[in-house]
Formats: C-alpha cells, sequence, structure tokens
C-alpha cells in the first residue's frame, strides 16, 4: 500500500473553485480515505462502550418484557412518554442525512460532497433506531407484524386511516430508500477498496459487495443517471415522512397537538437536529482521522448556516404555537401553554429554548461557524434540546387535557432511561462498525471535484502544492 | 472478445484517442475512468439513459398499488371511522406516494443494474485495477489487423502502456 503522500500541517481554507486545495491528485484520495480503515485502540474501546450501553438497553428491555408495560413510568393518561419521544427523535437525526445527501445533491451544494457519505450512514443507522421504539412501545413485540398489511387467516387488515399505520408505510420506505440510497453510492468506492485489497477473503468479499463494478464510462453514465432520480424522489420523501409522524399528534383533539403547523414545524426541527448530530459525529471524525483538508472549514461554515437557518424556523414556529393559542381564544390551549413555560414543565420547555433558540444565534458569528470545538459543544446541546422539544410535545400535552382529572404528573423510571441508553449504544455500534469497514467520506465524489491530471495543464489549473491560507476568518 | 488496452495517467491524452479512434473507426471503445468526467461524455457521445423510465413506470405501478391496496381493504373489512367512506383517498395519498417513491426506487436500481451490466462475476478482458485508482483505460475492440493501427493511435495520445488482449 502507498504511503500517504502528502499530510497537510494546518487545515486549510477552501474557495469556491479550489474546495480542496490540500488535496492533489486521484491517489492521495484514495490513500488518505482506506487509511481511515485501519482500526485503532481507541475504535475497540469506543466500540466496547458502545455495546456495553447497547446490553444495558437490552436488559431493561427484557426486564419489561417479563414485567409489563408498567415498569416504564407509563401513569394514566400519560400513556406516551420516552419511547414516542425517543422514537421522534431518532427520525429527526435521520432527516439531516437524506437532506446532505439528495437536497444538496440536487441543489449543487458543494460542500456536502465531503460529508453526505457520513450523513446517510447517520439515516440508515437513526432510523433503524427509532423503528425499534415503537415495537418497545407496544410492550408485546412480538405482535408488532400486526401493523403491516398482508393476506392472512385472521382476515384482518390494517385500520387505512390511522396515522399510525401511514407512521409504518413512511418509515419502512424510508428506511428502505435511504439504505438503497447509501448502497448504491457506495459500490465505486467499495470496488476501490477492492481493488486496493491484499487478503483474498476481504477481496472476494469486496468483490462480491461491488458487484463487478468496472469503472466504464457506460456504468457512470446509468450510475450518474439513476442516482439523479434517487436524489429527485428522496427530496420529497425526507420531507412527507416528518409530516407523517407529526399527524401522530396534530389528528388528535388534544392542546398544544392539534395544529395545522405541525407538519413544516416537525421537519424543520428534524433537519436541525439531524445537522446537529452531523456536527457531533463529523468533527471528531475529522480530527482522529486528520480528514481537515477534507472536512474543510468552509463545509461546517456552510452546514453551520443550515443549522442557523434551521433554527430560526423553528423558533419562529415556537413563538407561533403561542400566537395561535392567545389569538385562536381556546381555553384550554391557553392554559395548556401557560402550563408549559411557566407551569409544570417550565423546565423542560426552557431547557428545549435555551438549546434550540437562544444558543444557535451564537452561528451568526462567523468565527464562531468556524470553530469546530465550539460547533461540537453546540451540537452537544442541540441533541439534548431537540429531545427536550418532543418530550415537551408529548408530555405536558397528555398530562394536562381539557379536564383537571387528566392534569397528571409523569416521571419516567430507569427502565426508560436504560432503554434510551440502549439506543445510543446500538447507533454508536453500527456507525462505528462501518467507519472501519467501508468509507466515511465519498471517494468518487471527492475525485470529481479534484483537479485531473493534465498533458497540457490550464492557465486556470490551481498550483496547491504548498500554499495554504490562514485559519483565521477574513485574513484570506 | 479480442483488443487493445490503452493506459493513459492524462485525462486530456485519453480523451483525444478517444476522439481520434470514433474519427478513425478502428472499433468499439470502452473507457475507464475512476470518477464521472463530463470530458469523456462528450467523447463518446452516448445515448441518453433509459434508466429514467424505470423510476416512471415503477413510481407509477407503486402509486397505483399504495392506492388500491388501501381502499380494496377498507372495503374488504369495512370500519366505518367518523362517518367518513370506507375509501377515503385524501389520508390514502399517504400510500399512494409513499408506495411510488418505493417502488419507483427500487425500479430506478433495477433499471441501474441492468443497463450498466451488474451484478458481474468477471471482470472480464480489458480492466486493470488501476483504473479505479487514478488511471484511465481506452479498450478498443478490434480485429487482429487493425491492432497495430489501435495500438500507434494510443501512443500517440500519451498511452503509457499498451497491450493486447483477449
Amino acid at each position: 500500500m502507498a504511503t500517504i503522500a502528502y499530510e497537510p500541517k494546518r487545515p486549510n481554507i477552501a474557495t469556491a473553485n479550489v474546495p480542496l486545495p490540500a488535496v492533489r491528485d486521484y491517489e492521495q484520495v484514495d490513500d488518505e480515505i482506506a487509511a481511515t480503515l485501519r482500526p485503532s485502540k481507541a475504535w475497540f474501546a469506543l466500540l466496547l462502550v458502545a455495546m456495553g450501553c447497547l446490553a444495558i438497553g437490552i436488559a431493561a428491555w427484557m426486564y419489561q418484557i417479563q414485567q409489563g408495560l408498567g415498569v416504564a413510568g407509563y401513569s394514566p393518561p400519560v400513556m406516551w412518554g420516552v419511547y414516542i419521544i425517543s422514537f421522534v427523535f431518532w427520525v429527526g437525526i435521520g432527516h439531516a442525512g437524506t437532506l446532505i445527501s439528495a437536497i444538496l445533491y440536487l441543489f449543487r451544494a458543494g460542500f456536502r460532497t465531503t460529508i453526505y457519505r457520513c450523513a446517510e450512514a447517520m439515516t440508515v443507522f437513526a432510523v433503524m433506531t427509532a423503528g425499534l421504539f415503537p415495537i418497545i412501545h407496544i410492550g408485546r413485540p412480538w405482535k408488532f407484524f400486526w401493523l403491516i398489511p398482508y393476506p392472512n387467516w385472521r382476515l384482518l387488515w390494517p385500520q387505512f386511516k390511522s396515522p399510525l399505520v401511514w407512521d409504518v408505510f413512511a418509515i419502512s420506505t424510508y428506511l428502505t430508500i435511504s439504505t438503497t440510497f447509501l448502497f448504491v453510492g457506495l459500490i465505486p468506492d467499495i470496488a476501490v477498496l477492492r481493488d486496493r485489497e491484499k487478503n483474498p477473503t476481504r477481496r472476494a468479499i469486496l468483490a462480491f459487495l461491488s458487484f463487478g463494478w468496472r469503472n466504464t464510462e457506460r456504468e457512470w453514465r446509468h450510475f450518474a443517471r439513476a442516482y439523479l432520480f434517487l436524489a429527485a424522489v428522496s427530496t420529497p420523501l425526507v420531507l412527507s415522512v416528518h409530516s407523517v409522524v407529526s399527524f401522530d399528534f396534530a389528528m388528535a383533539l388534544t392542546p398544544g397537538w392539534h395544529t395545522t403547523i405541525f407538519p413544516p414545524y416537525f421537519v424543520a426541527g428534524a433537519i436541525f437536529s439531524g445537522i446537529g448530530m452531523v456536527f457531533t459525529i463529523i468533527i471528531p471524525i475529522r480530527k482522529w482521522f486528520r480528514l481537515q483538508h477534507y472536512v474543510t472549514l468552509n463545509a461546517l461554515d456552510a452546514a453551520a448556516k443550515l443549522a442557523l437557518t434551521t433554527s430560526l424556523v423553528v423558533g419562529c414556529a415556537y413563538m407561533v404555537e403561542f400566537f395561535i393559542a392567545w389569538y385562536g381564544g381556546v381555553k384550554a390551549e391557553q392554559d395548556y401553554f401557560w402550563n408549559r413555560v411557566f407551569g409544570q414543565w417550565w423546565w423542560a420547555a426552557w431547557i428545549m429554548l435555551t438549546c434550540n433558540m437562544i444558543l444557535p444565534l451564537s452561528l451568526f458569528s462567523q468565527k464562531l461557524r468556524r470553530n469546530p470545538a465550539w460547533l461540537w459543544i453546540l451540537s452537544i446541546f442541540i441533541n439534548i434540546g431537540m429531545w427536550f422539544e418532543r418530550f415537551v410535545i408529548v408530555v405536558p400535552s397528555l398530562s394536562h387535557e381539557f379536564e383537571p382529572w387528566q392534569w397528571t404528573a409523569y416521571r419516567p423510571t430507569w427502565v426508560d432511561f436504560a432503554i434510551l441508553l440502549g439506543s445510543f449504544g446500538w447507533f454508536f455500534m453500527w456507525f462505528l462498525l462501518f467507519i472501519k469497514q467501508l468509507p466515511v467520506i465519498a471517494i468518487a465524489e471527492v475525485k470529481e471535484i479534484v483537479p485531473p491530471r493534465l498533458r497540457h495543464a490550464h492557465a486556470h489549473t490551481p498550483d496547491t502544492a504548498d500554499d495554504f491560507e490562514p485559519e483565521t476568518p477574513g485574513a484570506h | 472478445m479480442r483488443g487493445v488496452l490503452g493506459h493513459f495517467k492524462e485525462l486530456d491524452g485519453a480523451v483525444e484517442a478517444i476522439e481520434e479512434l470514433k474519427t478513425s473507426r478502428l472499433g468499439d471503445v470502452t473507457v475507464f475512468t475512476p470518477t464521472p468526467r463530463h470530458e469523456f461524455e462528450h467523447a463518446v457521445q452516448p445515448p441518453r439513459s433509459p434508466v429514467r423510465m424505470y423510476m416512471l413506470f415503477g413510481g407509477l405501478a407503486g402509486c397505483m398499488f399504495g392506492y388500491w391496496i388501501a381502499i380494496w381493504s377498507s372495503n374488504y373489512w369495512p370500519l366505518v371511522v367518523g362517518g367518513k367512506a370506507f375509501g377515503s383517498w385524501i389520508p390514502y395519498t399517504i400510500f399512494g406516494f409513499e408506495v411510488f417513491v418505493l417502488v419507483g426506487a427500487l425500479s430506478t436500481v433495477a433499471g441501474l443494474f441492468i443497463h450498466a451490466r451488474i451484478p458481474r462475476l468477471t471482470m472480464t478482458v480489458g480492466y486493470d485495477p488501476r483504473f479505479s485508482h487514478g488511471d484511465y483505460g481506452v479498450w478498443v475492440e478490434c480485429a487482429p489487423d487493425k491492432a497495430a493501427s489501435a495500438e500507434a493511435l494510443l501512443k500517440k495520445h500519451g498511452a503509457v502502456e499498451v497491450r493486447g488482449e483477449r
């Protein structure tokens, strides 16, 4: 295996026509990205932690199956709790991947190129995680298949007017398409790994997974067309999935839920939380694998602007909800919103408002947008804030409905938290396994933005040998 | 299958070779490139990919199935909800849309596989692992009497390695 030809001394600042100034040629791309596949001690340690968290979650779930749903902290009328909150949270996390890979692909947003593979993988694993929660929530998971329409001896069919059945279709379609989109994009990159691989067993596996891809012009032509159409249908799919999830709430008459603002509000929130998780993952990867010259500050800056925009949309939705409650004049709605912010659930609402509305305003500063450490810290707050947003939507509504006998409290138990912890273990276990088996940055797409080698170099071909621009904003 | 394989380090050399091979009609040309390049598309001038038709027809079939399964099963097992019709097309648009996307996307992938001729069990002649790494390849499928001309042409445009294969 060739040694890494070039290693930059410091992160560089890309420009519009030279997106990756420190990447000289295709060989460097292959060598540096393939080098991320070598496992390290830190990787094994993280995998062990993730699997430990997963084991705790599985143990808690087994306990719940044995003892019944009563151990999960449900108390009537609050019969949706941490599981439904976490379901919506993980579906939301899964939105940024397809947004970055599909929507930004259609808009030709160059900054997506080096981060989309990570975001796509995150999407698949987040939706896999989300799909577990309704199964856990129903208490008898072995009955889950009743939601799937198929000819059966009971002669029963699902109720197609129920938003829960809409969810089953939306989530399973989203998981299938996200996985397909990820895998189709991976085929040429797997072929690169196949051609570099020396171990015959691994080579045979990679040859099987690459489907005998040969990099012919014919293959690329059909590939590009298929990828474009997959992106085109994934775009409305992204918007539809969280809209459908929001219908789980908006179709009910419960105060705080019965509102037409929910679909766009949920979609914006999902994209916001997804970008938060992208930062949580990509910033350590960028640092540990020394990929600062691929995931440039420009890419982080652009993604941070997207986070800021969606934060503003979400903040606007929060304010509009209060306005609707006041202007609508429905007493139950007004009481609910008062109780949400100044009453029983003030602490949850203010965590949500602080993390999702106030702290992201810092991204108006270019200096902070280009500061990976701050982006990572902020992303943790965004993740926390978005989990609490779903808490604020689910619990205060159910605990403060129309009549006083319905006004109650909700306390999650250790089982809820153990299963939530297990979901993080499940998600990160898959992600950690992914980054050591397959390229975390799309090799073929990065090569597209690297200048090709030419016999007759053009006058405008950038000379990127040693010339780096300073990291300080405004100095370049 | 018999022909000549030219191995290029530079993009413009490969493109010039393809352009001259097209005009000299020495044989069918297959291009290997580590990443899609518009320069090759202009040089080869291939027909438009029919993959989009798979999306159209697959998507329409899926959409119809999505509506059909919801309407048929609602009539088969009638449950009155809120005094509404058994087959309510507005909520069933969700099923029409989701299955449209599902079947359309999977059909597109099937179209990709069919037209790109994958999965492929062998790499056949004319492939070199360097073509996925960073180099370009031009495979000319030609009769033995034209092989020498093809080799000369490829070398003229900067091929670093030219070899006959069968």
